[in-house]
């Protein structure tokens, strides 16, 4: 056992800490019951913090990182999946999907010449469905709006 | 037999066209998206969620539709688990033992049918359990006042952090987790912002669909991103989707008792689905004797846990339509979806929407039969979608995820969350922080603390007022009871080794 393995239950009592912290500014002028909107956060708080201690006190040592190579494409699927969110509404659906699915599949493994028209299959049959069968509205993009 | 007339009401309503179909194609795409690997009945119905809100569906009819996922998906587990060796999820454990067992002897046939004729066994019995005791249940549960929904909801989490993951201590920071989610946004007694950080989203609170996407489908794939691009596909050669007269002589009587067994233990909260499955396999193994071959590939190893599961499933919908109060991660996620459509379960739900919840019962049943009339011949073509590779799998799941999310809500920001989520729930499976408690606790917080103000409010501060009727000090030391619970569970439990003891 390191000291990395307290690094959980050191995590854990740092979050309880700041959300009771941030729990004790909740005031209103005028109260409607004896104990107002700081309660249920405290007793959240509260669970954090003394299962964190409990944790820092008798870590769990099974954890075992993923190798660098692991961690890179955990952090590209992620980051993918971020960048589709910030991207959908500006490049419009068809682009965005298509790009994040054979984005997603590359890291799984499979080579271009596959993942990319299996993502632009998908991402017509996604449009068909949501668009057309359920009538819900997907971004067409700004991009191509002005 | 007040409830038979209401319950054949009931089936007036599931057997309407409109309902009927959606029971069938919420059997069949929650059979689909149930098996594929690590998506298990949580996930599927969180996926097919946000669609479902925005059909614009009667809320009668979205609840069909959603019991037809809930029903499917669990089967959908259960291909999986018999053909590939993956349950999507823990309650399909115990079925993976023995159903992968058959189909490396060249017998998945017998054992897919046998966990679907279980299966259905489970659900009719329980079925028919729910509708003679949730009326029951809820008459008695109209005297609860604010201090005893107080104390049962402490129980419900108590029950599922002790009972949900290794430890107890683990489950705890993963309930109390969850109730911080739950306290975000407007505080919706004294409009003061919690926790928003100045984004104006946040003020309507924590979506529970992002959370709970987040938290199990994302988190999923992170974690298969991990394992790395060799998926498990095997041999998917599976035969005569049949049983054998002799076989079902064999397994009728383990039906029955894991029926039972299920369905009791479904009630209970925090146990559910898993535990309900582990004690029926390990109490078949011990009736069995010597002459069971558990773990070998015997086909009372599948029809146990099979007919506790869906048992048990069932026997969770009586705490959560008649009181409120979900008892598991499944069923949390059920009544996010209720309060979603606008339906708010409680001792009242029986008498002031009848036709909801006897057409919600009468569809169980007929999700059942569809069940079986649908999985015996389709599971060919169940069978060909999951010999799809895994890198088109787990974007396609990804992306149906994200998009049914995005086509609802409309906001960026919803994506970029659920995400944040996917990664703490990655880091919560690594270090086996169990994440059915915090759905409980973000689904359950807002019950638990409106009940804590109301009581203390109408006590004028006095706390003993949590504990002053017999029901609530019953449910206190329950809840007390439970934080021994898992010792004596892992006692009873410990030998589901494949070996007959």
């Amino acid at each position: 056992m390191s000291w990395t393995d307290r690094i959980p239950g050191a995590v854990l009592i740092a979050v309880g800490a700041l959300i009771g912290l941030e729990a004790t500014g909740f005031d209103v002028a005028f109260l409607t019951d004896p104990v107002g909107p700081k309660a249920l956060p405290l007793v959240a708080a509260v669970g954090l913090v003394l299962a964190g201690a409990q944790q820092a006190r008798r870590p769990f040592v099974g954890m075992r990182w993923p190798e660098r190579a692991t961690l890179v494409r955990m952090g590209l699927g992620s980051a993918a999946l971020i960048v589709y969110g910030l991207a959908l509404p500006w490049l419009g659906f068809l682009l965005s999907t298509t790009a994040v699915v054979a984005a997603l599949s590359h890291l799984f493994g499979a080579a271009p010449k596959r993942s990319v028209p299996a993502a632009l299959a998908l991402t017509v049959a996604l449009w068909i469905v949501f668009v057309r069968v359920l009538a819900l509205p997907l971004p067409v993009g700004d991009l191509w709006m002005r | 037999m007040d409830a038979l007339s209401s319950l054949a009401g009931g089936f007036a309503i599931a057997l309407q066209p409109l309902n009927l179909s959606l029971a069938f194609g919420g059997v069949l795409v929650g059979t689909l998206v149930g098996m594929l690997p690590g998506v298990g009945p949580i996930n599927a119905i969180a996926i097919l969620l946000p669609v479902i809100f925005v059909t614009g569906l009667p809320p009668e009819s979205a609840l069909i539709l959603l019991a037809g996922i809930y029903y499917g998906s669990q089967y959908g587990c259960s291909i999986s688990s018999i053909l590939l060796n993956v349950p999507g999820e823990s309650s399909s454990l115990m079925t993976a033992l023995d159903g992968y067992a058959m189909t490396r002897e060249g017998r998945s046939g017998p054992a897919l049918a046998t966990a679907a004729i279980a299966s259905f066994v489970g659900g009719t019995l329980s079925i028919f359990a729910l509708v003679l005791l949730a009326p029951l249940l809820s008459q008695w549960a109209i005297d609860f006042g604010p201090a005893e929904y107080f104390a049962l909801v402490v129980f419900a989490f108590t029950a599922l952090s002790t009972l949900s993951g290794t430890s107890a201590v683990k489950g705890l920071a993963s309930t109390a987790f969850g109730l911080w989610l739950a306290t975000v946004g407007l505080d919706p007694q004294s409009a003061v912002p919690r926790y928003t950080f100045g984004q104006i989203q946040l003020l309507d609170g924590m979506d529970f669909v992002v959370v709970t996407i987040g938290l199990f489908a994302v988190s999923e794939v992170l974690q298969l991103l991990e394992e790395g691009p060799v998926g498990k596909t095997g041999r998917l050669a599976y035969g005569r989707v049949l049983m054998s007269m002799r076989e079902l002589r064999e397994t009728t009587a383990t039906m029955l008792r894991a029926s039972g067994l299920g369905f009791v233990i479904g009630t209970l909260p925090g146990a559910g689905s898993t535990i309900a499955s582990f004690l029926a396999y390990t109490a078949e193994q011990r009736i069995a004797g010597r002459t069971g071959r558990f773990g070998y590939g015997d086909i009372r190893g599948v029809a146990a846990p099979e007919a506790a599961n869906n048992a048990a499933a069932t026997g969770a919908m009586i705490p959560m339509l008649t009181l409120g109060v979900p008892g598991g991660g499944t069923t949390a996620v059920m009544l996010g979806a209720l309060l979603g459509l606008g339906i708010t379960p409680g001792p009242l739900l029986i008498q002031e929407e009848p036709d909801l919840f006897w057409g919600l019962a009468a569809s169980m049943y007929v999700g059942n039969v569809f069940l079986l009339v649908l999985n015996l011949p389709l599971v060919g073509v169940f069978v060909r979608a999951l010999a799809l590779p895994r890198w088109f799998l787990m974007p396609a799941v990804t992306a149906l995820a994200f998009v049914s999310v995005y086509a609802v809500n409309g906001t960026a920001l919803d994506l970029v969350l659920m995400t944040v989520f996917g990664v703490v729930g990655w880091g919560m499976r690594k270090l086996e922080f169990p994440l059915a408690p915090v759905v409980l606790g973000l689904v359950l917080g807002p019950l638990m603390e409106k009940n804590l103000r109301r009581s203390l409010a109408l006590s004028g501060g006095d706390w003993g007022v949590l504990f002053d009727s017999p029901i609530a000090i019953a449910l206190w030391v329950l809840a007390l009871a439970s934080l021994a619970a898992p010792v004596v569970i892992r006692r009873m439990t410990t030998p589901p080794t494949p070996e007959g003891s």
